[in-house]
């Protein structure tokens, strides 16, 4: 097995869970997936993290703190599939995104809106937006798009 | 990374910064962006090995949505 095949594997692992459960895995889940020791399950998710995606860890550990679309910690961002809230996205544009890990089905995303703190909701079904409310939602990011990597939790 | 009710709540929000306007998009040009393969292909078994291959059209999509606004440009220079 090649390296790009673990890394493929074990993303594909970590997209998996999150999308059953809401959650992601512990990297002890990854190595009982792959039948390894949990050390190489570690070794796995800290390579996968490095790579240039959208995903990080919590500082100072080995637990996955964002893994895009998702976030494993709450955001004001909350994900609703077929009237189930069980995940949160990592930010208000991959919010939209979490319409490719349900094919088929109708995804929610629920929110204030940061200025007033009034609710907002969008229904989209396989990236087509059917609902939205307030009809004019907005999305905003104050970086340039180059500058997002430099620091993606803040961008 | 946000969504706001309107561009307007966007534009009143207290951490709006000033010479940003053009980070602000409609929904549903926010929902063009993220409907590339580079989004759309996360459940696929070979995301990783092929996300290289993805990133030209992602590319594209921002600077087709934002009119080749420097804001949303990923080219190197």
């Amino acid at each position: 097995m090649t390296d790009a095949d673990r890394l493929d594997q074990t993303f594909h692992f970590i997209m998996s869970v999150f999308v059953a459960r809401g959650q992601a895995p512990h990297f002890t889940e990854i190595a009982a997936n792959f039948s390894i020791p949990a050390e190489e399950g570690k070794r796995r998710l800290h390579e996968l993290m490095a790579l240039r995606l959208p995903n990080w860890l919590f500082p100072g550990t080995d637990l996955i703190a964002s893994f895009a679309p998702f976030n494993n910690l709450p955001t004001q961002y909350r994900i609703s599939v077929d009237g189930e809230q069980r995940w949160f996205a990592q930010c208000g544009l991959e919010a939209l995104a979490t319409t490719w890990m349900f094919p088929g089905k109708l995804v929610t995303v629920n929110a204030p809106c940061l200025d007033c703190g009034e609710p907002l909701s969008v229904d989209i079904l396989d990236g087509e937006i059917k609902r939205a409310d307030p009809g004019d939602i907005a999305f905003y990011v104050d970086l340039p798009v180059k500058k997002w990597y430099g620091n993606l939790p803040f961008a | 990374m946000n969504l706001f009710r309107s561009k307007e709540h966007a534009r009143k929000w207290s951490q709006f910064k000033a010479g940003t306007e053009a980070g602000l998009l409609t929904l549903g040009d926010a929902m063009r962006v993220m409907s590339t393969p580079r989004h759309r292909n996360r459940l696929s078994a070979k995301y990783v090995s092929t996300a290289p291959e993805t990133l030209p059209a992602f590319v594209a999509r921002l600077l087709e949505v934002s009119g080749n606004a420097p804001f949303w440009d990923l080219r190197p220079g």
